[in-house]
């Protein structure tokens, strides 16, 4: 029986691999420059594949892979019947929305909100009672109130560089945001022997 | 104009499949007509209020619908509610045992994601007016069977109890909405985001210990109940442990106990449940395909009070499961077909009959072409896989095989005439 990672693309995933390298397992042909889609370990025991974040859940939830690596934000945006064991703490950032620090979020007033993330958007503005049109923008979402495509954007935020070098700033908080180990449902039961040493070994890490 | 007449959420069902589906549907209801289940149907519509009033499917899942007199209908969402109602209605007498099974369709307006089915087909048994262990575990164990009988070899149930957690939790006075998050978080096994939030409640550290370890109670049965023993903080506690043990070791004397292990992170996602609660899986099938429980107090409702246990199972997915893994029974019936000239009309309708007198399968179609034409046309449509060809030509009968044509005394014996 082999366990099955779904690792997000980037940083996240570089770091999960490093934690899976600090758990002792070797990947002989894994190198960043690899164009090898799946990676298994010397005891054939692990394999990995990297995927684009938004498809881990899928992955997982389908039971294509055992485990997946991911953003919060990816699972709030894309929720899935997964178990979601782990805060793994790394990937921190939040969740923000950002605008022009003179054009407060006029509270009572329509208006349009560009965002990679339109599902987090409409939840955080409906709790809200704040009317918004939602623009879904797949990348550079700092563009859109610059050029006048939208009046604020829902975005990640790491450091706020980006967000500062465009004369933008965060002009409220929805969530923290990290990266999680989720669990297939069923393979958590059928394959506990496999799957709970490797999460205590994930939580140790901590 | 719509030219795309397709409908997110529902589909055809192929000749093959549905073959399949008629077979394993008398497997089933054969096997519960042997432990005493009845066989019943209820309508496809049921009011709104049945269901809005229940609380246990969001208002927003049912395909509702207004009828000519302005009363508002939905789409059976649901077989348990009008089942135990058919039962409260026809059997007034709250200490009648009423045993009824059903195979019936269901509706979900599911909004996200596109692809999940919105008609669902169900096969359950419902068990009125039994709260014995033994009544769990004969439910239990037919939904073990149900899948045994058809072939597939992992099959595992994860039987959990909803009163551990609720039990727990009316001793600790939290909010509605507390209470609901940390169901979403426990059902979720999300430890990391149940500590944070804990972190805010006012609670003694000791009872939040408590509700950390809930998630991690899954697994072998017989480490989970000691663990639960641990936890028991009311005498409600203890009665569930006893109660679930007694279950497993009904399961034990059945021999069934080796395909049930536990998980008490189940929370109520059907507010009916009242007691157990399980769910079925097939091993390497991601999601679950029978999913079951206890609702003593479901009848209440419907002016009878009468403790009652059962489940479903989501066809389809059994289905889908079976076929990738060649267990599906095939539809192997020959399929005669017969060819005649004009002329010999009447003998071949008479042979034709007289084949299907004896069970073959016969069709009949008039020669307007060579043989070699008709042949290839039918070759090449799937639904004539598993034909013979036949033609009647001027007192001859002919068998096709391989592009020849070999004449015959009769269709069936085959035997060529010397």
């Amino acid at each position: 029986m082999v366990i099955r990672f779904a690792l997000a693309k980037g940083r996240v995933a570089k770091k999960a691999i490093e934690l899976l390298i600090d758990l002792g397992y070797v990947f002989e042909d894994y190198s960043e420059k690899s164009r090898k889609l799946i990676f298994t370990d010397t005891t054939g025991t692990i394999e990995f594949f990297l995927v684009k974040s938004p498809d881990v859940p899928t992955y997982v939830e389908k039971g294509a892979a055992d485990i997946g690596i991911v953003g919060k934000d990816v699972l709030l945006e894309h929720p899935a019947q997964v178990y979601e064991m782990l805060n793994l703490n790394i990937g921190k950032c939040k969740m923000c929305v950002a605008g022009f620090e003179n054009h407060p979020i006029p509270y009572g007033k329509k208006m349009v909100v560009g965002t990679k993330y339109p599902v987090i958007a409409k939840d955080y503005f409906h709790t809200k009672n704040q009317l918004v049109d939602i623009i879904k923008i797949n990348g550079s979402v700092e563009l859109a109130p610059l050029i006048g495509l939208a009046d604020c954007i829902v975005d990640i935020v790491e450091s706020g560089n980006t967000l500062k070098e465009n004369g933008l700033s965060v002009l409220a908080e929805i969530c923290e945001i990290s990266s999680r180990l989720i669990v297939n449902q069923v393979s958590l039961k059928t394959k506990r022997e496999m799957i709970d040493p490797i999460i205590k070994a994930f939580e140790n890490q901590l | 104009m719509l030219f795309n007449y397709t409908i997110d959420g529902f589909e055809n069902i192929q000749h093959q499949d549905y073959f399949a589906l008629q077979q394993i549907n008398y497997k089933l209801m054969s096997l519960y007509r042997s432990f005493g289940y009845h066989q019943i149907s209820t309508p496809t519509f049921e009011t709104y209020d049945l269901y809005v009033n229940e609380d246990s499917i969001p208002s927003d899942d049912l395909f509702k619908l207004v009828n000519h007199q302005g009363k508002v209908l939905v789409l059976k969402p649901d077989a348990t509610l009008p089942v135990t109602r058919m039962a409260a209605m026809n059997h007034p007498n709250s200490q009648d045992v009423i045993k009824f099974s059903y195979e019936t369709n269901i509706y979900r307006n599911f909004s996200s994601p596109e692809i999940i089915k919105k008609e669902i087909t169900q096969i359950g048994i419902e068990y009125f007016g039994n709260n014995s262990p033994e009544c769990d575990g004969e439910v239990i164990a037919l939904a073990i069977r149900s899948l045994l009988e058809n072939g597939i070899k992992d099959v595992h149930i994860d039987l959990g109890h909803v009163g551990f957690i609720n039990f727990l939790f009316d001793d600790l006075a939290f909010s509605d909405k507390e209470k609901a998050t940390l169901f979403k978080y426990i059902e979720n096994k999300n430890i990391g985001d149940i500590a944070d939030y804990l972190e805010k409640l006012a609670l003694p550290d000791d009872k939040k210990a408590i509700i950390l370890k809930l998630p991690l109670l899954y697994g072998e049965p017989k480490t989970v109940l000691k663990q639960m023993e641990a936890l028991c903080i009311n005498d409600k506690m203890r009665q569930v442990v006893e109660k679930i043990s007694e279950i497993y070791a009904h399961l034990e004397v059945i021999n069934l106990a080796e395909y049930v292990s536990f998980d008490l992170g189940f929370t109520n996602q059907m507010n009916y449940y009242s007691d157990i609660n399980f769910k079925g899986y097939i091993n390497s099938c991601a999601e679950p395909v029978i999913s079951g429980g206890r609702y003593n107090h479901l009848s209440e409702k419907f002016g009878i009070p009468r403790p009652a246990c059962g489940f479903a199972i989501d066809l389809l997915k059994v289905i889908d499961y079976m076929e990738q893994h060649q267990l599906l029974p095939q539809d192997d019936q020959k399929i005669h077909v017969l060819f005649y000239e004009k002329s010999q009309k009447s003998a071949a309708y008479k042979m034709a009959e007289q084949l299907r007198s004896n069970g073959s399968i016969v069709e009949v179609f008039l020669m307007n072409n060579t043989k070699e034409i008709h042949v290839a046309s039918f070759q090449e449509n799937a639904l004539y896989k598993n034909a013979a060809l036949y033609f009647l030509t001027d007192d001859k009968l002919l068998s096709e095989n391989n592009g020849k044509f070999l004449e015959i005394k009769a269709i069936g014996s085959e035997s060529e005439v010397a």
